[in-house]
């Protein structure tokens, strides 16, 4: 919601100790006109992204495929008013099927997977469309103390020209996402991080998510 | 935003936290030092090598680990890479001023060349920090050897207790031709950052 007489006061997300240690307690500050324009960091075009980066079911393309159910997510990068972001480079990262990253800070002890890395690099075409394949992630025990999980969700983080999100993909009908407190902070709006299932009878996946982003705010359209 | 207007506006997708896994992996050295092209190379921007010298700080005061951090600034004669400036004489063809490191521990050093102030605006470098627990936070950070900071308008837009907090000291050292500044980010709490809404605004 956009609102010009005062600026957000950040939520914090309940039973997230992080949240609660990390979220400023002020309200944000307007930015004056005089110095919007100098927040709005322009990307420069990367392109360090490695053959079969897109398809992440698999750590190379001679190599087995990963345990777990594959998957393709697709969808068109745009800002809100609707223009495409080309050339936007996306970088996805999720958990494998048993929920545990292969990230060297990831301690939970969960199995790991041989033929999953978890991690992709993908660049938006001229209209803006996007697709990648992996395996759907699982769920994991983010609050041992009292039982509260993580929902299976993928990580996406967008850097196109002024367009900067970083967001994550969550999937249908998951019993956790009610109690996921970033969920929670996202309210009705939570539906719009959800992917949308379509069938791939001719293609090489089990089951596909449709996930269309929308970079908000002003940065996204700043030099249109 | 008048109403016409706001027809046409798509929902935007929710920002989410980073969560504590941002691949390391996908670190990019040429991004993590700005100061030069390469370390190869013996030609590189124009303007003071600094090194901005940082703690990210929880409310608690405790160091924030494993958080992504942003950069974007003007070159040494003040001009962005930007679309808009396409062209401009003074942009420097080594220093497209956007870098991004990730800290373990929540300290880090990042290496860049000191900007050059911006058609009226005091010398400055935009930070943009995500980490978990929140989702992505902005702030402008200053140079504490900067007589044009009396009169920035981002600076005069803060309360006189508040304006101190983002501008980094000159540490009094010089390292291997890096000036270096210093500065605490507080996230929340006592002796809180000031921080920006970029969508709001």
């Amino acid at each position: 919601m956009v609102t010009r007489d005062q600026g957000r006061l950040l939520q914090i997300g309940p039973t997230d100790n992080t949240s609660d240690q990390r979220t400023p307690r002020q309200r944000l500050r307007l930015i004056p006109e005089a110095a919007r324009a100098s927040f709005v960091p322009y990307a420069p075009a990367r392109a360090m992204i490695r053959p079969n980066e897109t398809d992440m079911t698999r750590i190379a393309p001679n190599r087995p495929r990963a345990q777990g159910q594959p998957i393709e997510v697709s969808g068109t990068l745009r800002s809100e008013t609707g223009r495409p972001v080309a050339g936007a480079l996306l970088e996805v990262w999720s958990a494998n099927s048993f929920g545990r990253y292969t990230h060297s800070e990831d301690g939970s002890g969960l199995q790991l997977d041989p033929n999953f890395l978890g991690l992709g690099r993908i660049i938006t075409d001229e209209a803006g469309r996007y697709a990648f394949w992996t395996i759907s992630p699982g769920a994991y025990l983010a609050r041992p103390d009292i039982g509260r999980w993580r929902p299976k969700h993928i990580h996406i983080s967008v850097t196109g020209g002024s367009s900067r999100l970083i967001t994550q993909m969550y999937f249908p009908r998951e019993e956790n996402n009610a109690s996921d407190p970033m969920a929670i902070l996202m309210g009705d709006g939570f539906v719009r991080n959800v992917g949308q299932e379509y069938a791939t009878p001719d293609r090489d996946v089990d089951q596909g998510y449709r996930f269309d982003i929308v970079v908000g705010g002003r940065n996204a359209t700043f030099f249109e | 935003m008048d109403a016409d207007v706001t027809l046409n506006i798509l929902p935007a997708t929710n920002e989410d936290t980073v969560g504590p896994y941002f691949p390391i992996y996908f670190e990019d050295p040429e991004l993590m030092d700005i100061s030069r092209l390469h370390h190869g190379l013996v030609v590189g921007p124009e303007g003071t090598p600094m090194i901005l010298r940082a703690r990210v700080l929880d409310r608690h005061k405790d160091l924030a680990n494993g958080v992504l951090l942003e950069f974007w600034q003007a070159n040494a004669k003040g001009v962005y890479d930007t679309p808009d400036n396409a062209g401009h004489p003074d942009l420097d063809p080594w220093f497209h001023g956007y870098g991004r490191i990730r800290t373990a521990s929540g300290a880090f050093e990042f290496k860049s060349i000191k900007p050059g102030a911006a058609l009226g605006r005091a010398p400055c470098m935009t930070l943009t920090i995500f980490s978990d627990g929140i989702s992505r936070i902005v702030t402008q950070l200053f140079f504490d050897d900067e007589p044009a900071n009396a009169a920035d308008p981002l600076l005069a837009s803060l309360p006189p207790e508040d304006q101190g907090k983002l501008i980094a000291r000159h540490d009094g050292r010089t390292r291997d031709g890096y000036e270096v500044y210093a500065i605490d980010i507080v996230m929340a709490g006592e002796g809180e950052t000031p921080f920006f809404d970029d969508l709001a605004s």
